[in-house]
């Protein structure tokens, strides 16, 4: 071959070896980076009145009385926006108006009825009642404002009547009046499409601001407040001014998604400056200001993780993994003391380490099954333990899988541990166990602490084991290592693919994941800076 | 005779006053013995938990998965598609389970051995330590990030992306799965391949280097195959790391119960064995042969991984004998 093409491959090949790592770099920065940002905003964020109002309802948290001045004076701004929508909602809404007349109708007759007229008097006003109800309700059905105005007038002649005015039916003129005037800047024909957008228009509105402060608390949690976060209301907003559309361009094409601003669907009607005004003073409704919503890591939270926390997520995650250790360390420590100091290479011994390899190799979700089968159904039953999912019987199944681990770890840190250490304890005078307790595993203890610790972050992020063994994505803080406990692992599945809800809560998807992700880093470099620091000392820097 | 009260007052005092004989009386020396012995099997006993546990596991899974296999058939179960375990005659051919998680196993490896070997061929071959410091923390948090958060990435990062930039008809398919796994496996198989290739002694390379090879040609010509039963272990393993993955696969591989025909089609959804445990255990009732089927899966799995793990061990072996370091 020819020296410019073998120079030529080898630089390629450098090239592509760098390529490799970089490409490795550029994963951990896609795979975290969006993660981390996102997960970010579920604790640092621009809140409005209405997220500091579920604080305080939920959570307790918060200064009443500044809330209360708070709450007035947005109030005062949403005031506008309910009353334009119910103006409007006067001219469009046919079957609230007939609904309307018919009300007023029932309640003349029965006011007619105590009056002590006589019965043919009565008959006469009642048949003119009916007939007006039936003009109304002609004139309200109708999409002619020839017919609309005719029925109207007819209606109004007879304003001046003695024997309707002051009564039930006085409002029959009211309402004809005002009908008449909100129907001044409509186009009839338009009324179902009007419908049609209001009942999102007021949707919006209700996630927006909340419910109305006139009506009775809605029972569902996620229900009671509008836009908590600035964030959300944005979105809101954004909903608000334009509404989605799918219309067909072209025949045969597949159908094209267009904006269309909602104050030109609505343009020339009572509705149309709600939309400009939402706009301008929809910080003056919600009152947006900045927090650190430290409290995520200890909140409890409402179902599908609407509001609130990961508190009993972290907390069943610390539950777990600790309990784990506690098993899985005095049986990993011990193993690989025997594996360092007393074993030699006979066939047991090499059986032994086969298994802890096999061990290592079993897929988690066998882990999983063996977890159920064993644990659930038979070692806790067999000592009076109820046979169902629990924490103990998770944090056994923990500890089995991460035997391995552990004894590997502190099997490196004991072998470590300078030959030289041993001899001089041995030398004078110490027999071995005194020599490994005393100065072979003082010695070894940061190092295993580092298997420690990385065991635990290896069990942290585990779910596949505790899916039938103990975990639940929805349920009461655990009462007993016998109840099954929520976790942050399970957590993160359930909120990613199991709950409709929780897609409504894009932060709060994140933030559990990342929660998650943080606290095994976080134990991961302790975990690394340990090591870099026993290396140092049994090198004797 | 000394008892061991008095060694215990004396034990303060310095040793050259020490007025003890430094012969023992038979009676200590047989209670030296003793405890030595004992002890030691003390602690060969509780060693063999690890030996002890492999067993229950084998048993427990076994066991459970027995009345499966006396009611229906294997070769049945071995070989056939259809998956119907609810059905008034419940059909159990799990051939596209298996399928299904050799494919995304496979896929994933072609797309992590070339770039783990040459990883570690950079770690250990080509850059300076301290390029090597810092690469190695990269790779250790790729392999501390636990698999739900992959799984997670995968379902509402990758799989709307994949869906709406590349137009595939649905985002959680195979490609997306593999993905994530080779990403998972990627690890695996850069430690222990650079492992071995760092094990490759100084001598063979300068030898190379002396002969006028390049780089590429001492790496390709000389290293790689003195390494080669490493660098096949490392693969094992990562196999090992990518078939036994639940919460990945589950989450991102659609669980569409189909083997993909075109065969290459990464884009379709198929449907592993981890994650028909996963996502089928919660909704059968106990003692059901839709219940008993899983575990038969678990056996299936179990028998899978063992088979590598030997392999794998296997190679380790005769990496460690051929370049006699470990």
């Amino acid at each position: 071959m020819r020296p410019i093409i073998r120079q030529i491959t080898d630089k390629a090949f450098t090239f592509l070896t760098g390529t490799s790592v970089v490409l490795l770099t550029f994963v951990l920065l896609i795979v975290l980076g969006p993660m981390v940002w996102r997960g970010a905003k579920a604790v640092i964020f621009k809140d409005t009145v209405e997220f500091r109002k579920m604080q305080l309802d939920l959570y307790n948290r918060g200064n009443p009385a500044s809330l209360k001045i708070q709450n007035t004076e947005a109030e005062s701004f949403r005031k506008i926006v309910y009353e334009t929508i119910d103006t409007f909602k006067h001219g469009i809404d046919t079957e609230e108006l007939i609904d309307r007349t018919k009300q007023i109708y029932r309640q003349f007759g029965k006011e007619l009825r105590y009056k002590g007229i006589t019965g043919e008097e009565y008959q006469k006003i009642r048949s003119l009642a009916r007939e007006l109800r039936d003009k109304l309700q002609a004139a309200f059905e109708s999409n002619d404002k020839k017919i609309i105005k005719e029925n109207v007038d007819y209606v109004l002649q007879y304003r001046l009547y003695k024997d309707l005015a002051d009564t039930a039916a006085a409002e029959f003129f009211t309402l004809a009046e005002d009908f008449l005037k909100s129907i001044e800047n409509i186009d009839l024909n338009k009324r179902q499409q009007y419908a049609g957008s209001l009942e999102q228009v007021e949707e919006i509105v209700f996630r927006l601001l909340g419910p109305k402060p006139s009506e009775p608390l809605p029972a569902l949690t996620m229900d009671r407040y509008g836009a908590t976060r600035w964030d959300l209301a944005q979105k809101l907003l954004d909903k608000l001014l334009w509404s989605e559309q799918w219309i067909q361009k072209e025949a045969g094409q597949p159908l094209v998604k267009i904006r269309v601003s909602r104050a030109e669907e609505f343009a020339g009607t009572k509705l149309e400056p709600l939309f400009s005004y939402v706009q301008n003073n929809l910080d003056k409704m919600l009152l947006p200001g900045p927090r650190f919503y430290w409290q995520y890591f200890i909140d409890d939270s409402t179902p599908g993780h609407y509001f609130g926390g990961v508190g009993p997520e972290i907390l069943g995650t610390l539950l777990l993994t600790l309990l784990a250790m506690l098993f899985v360390f005095p049986l990993g420590v011990i193993s690989a003391a025997y594996l360092v100091e007393c074993a030699s290479d006979n066939i047991a011994v090499r059986i032994i380490r086969m298994c802890i390899n096999t061990l290592a190799g079993v897929p988690s979700i066998v882990f999983g099954l063996f977890g159920l089968a064993f644990f659930v159904l038979f070692f806790i039953p067999l000592f009076g333990g109820p046979s169902k999912p629990c924490i103990l019987a998770s944090s056994l199944t923990l500890a089995v899988l991460t035997l391995p681990v552990m004894i590997r770890a502190s099997e490196e840190a004991i072998r470590s541990v300078p030959q030289s250490y041993k001899e001089a304890s041995l030398g004078l005078g110490a027999s071995r166990f005194r020599t490994f307790v005393k100065v072979t595993l003082p010695v070894a203890l940061p190092g295993i602490l580092t298997g420690v610790i990385l065991s635990l972050s290896r069990v942290a992020g585990e779910t596949a084991p505790i899916l039938f063994t103990g975990a639940v994505a929805l349920g009461p803080l655990p009462k007993s290592l016998f109840d099954p406990t929520r976790t942050l692992s399970y957590g993160s599945y359930d909120i990613a693919v199991g709950d409709r809800l929780a897609m409504m809560v894009p932060h709060n998807q994140y933030g559990m994941v990342v929660t998650l992700v943080f606290l095994i880093l976080c134990l991961n470099t302790i975990a690394i800076v340990l090591r870099a620091r026993v290396f140092r000392k049994l090198r004797g820097n | 005779m000394i008892t061991d009260s008095t060694i215990q007052g004396q034990q303060l005092r310095p040793a050259a006053d020490k007025n003890q004989s430094l012969v023992l009386t038979p009676l200590q020396d047989m209670k030296g013995f003793l405890l030595h012995h004992i002890g030691r099997m003390l602690l060969f006993l509780i060693t063999c938990s690890s030996v002890v546990l492999v067993l229950l596991i084998f048993f427990f899974v076994i066991r459970q998965a027995l009345p499966f296999f006396t009611k229906f058939s294997l070769i049945e179960f071995l070989t056939t598609k259809s998956w119907y375990p609810e059905a008034a005659t419940p059909k159990f051919g799990a051939l596209s389970l298996i399928v299904g998680s050799l494919y995304v196993t496979i896929s994933a490896l072609v797309f992590a051995v070339p770039t783990g070997i040459l990883a570690a061929i950079f770690l250990s071959d080509i850059v300076s330590l301290k390029i090597r410091d810092f690469v190695k923390p990269v790779i250790e948090i790729l392999a501390a990030i636990p698999s739900v958060a992959y799984g997670f990435f995968a379902v509402l990062v990758l799989a709307p992306w994949m869906q709406n930039k590349w137009g595939f008809t649905t985002g959680t398919n195979a490609l997306n799965a593999s993905i994530i796994l080779s990403i998972m496996a990627l690890p695996t198989i850069i430690s222990v391949a650079e492992d071995s290739i760092s094990a490759v002694g100084r001598e063979l390379r300068e030898a190379s280097y002396g002969l006028g090879a390049t780089r590429f040609e001492t790496i390709f010509k000389v290293v790689m195959p003195a390494a080669h039963s490493g660098i096949i272990a490392a693969i094992v393993l990562g196999m090992m790391r990518a078939i036994g993955e639940t919460m990945v696969v589950w989450m991102a591989s659609g669980n569409a119960n189909q083997i993909p025909s075109p065969w290459w089609d990464l884009s379709q959804s198929v449907r592993t064995m981890t994650a028909t445990i996963a996502g089928d255990m919660g909704e059968t009732p106990k003692d059901s042969p839709h219940y008993w089927s899983l575990f038969a899966i678990g056996v299936v799995l179990l028998a899978m991984t063992f088979l590598l793990n030997i392999i794998s061990e296997y190679f380790l072996a005769s990496a460690k004998k051929k370049t006699g370091k470990s």
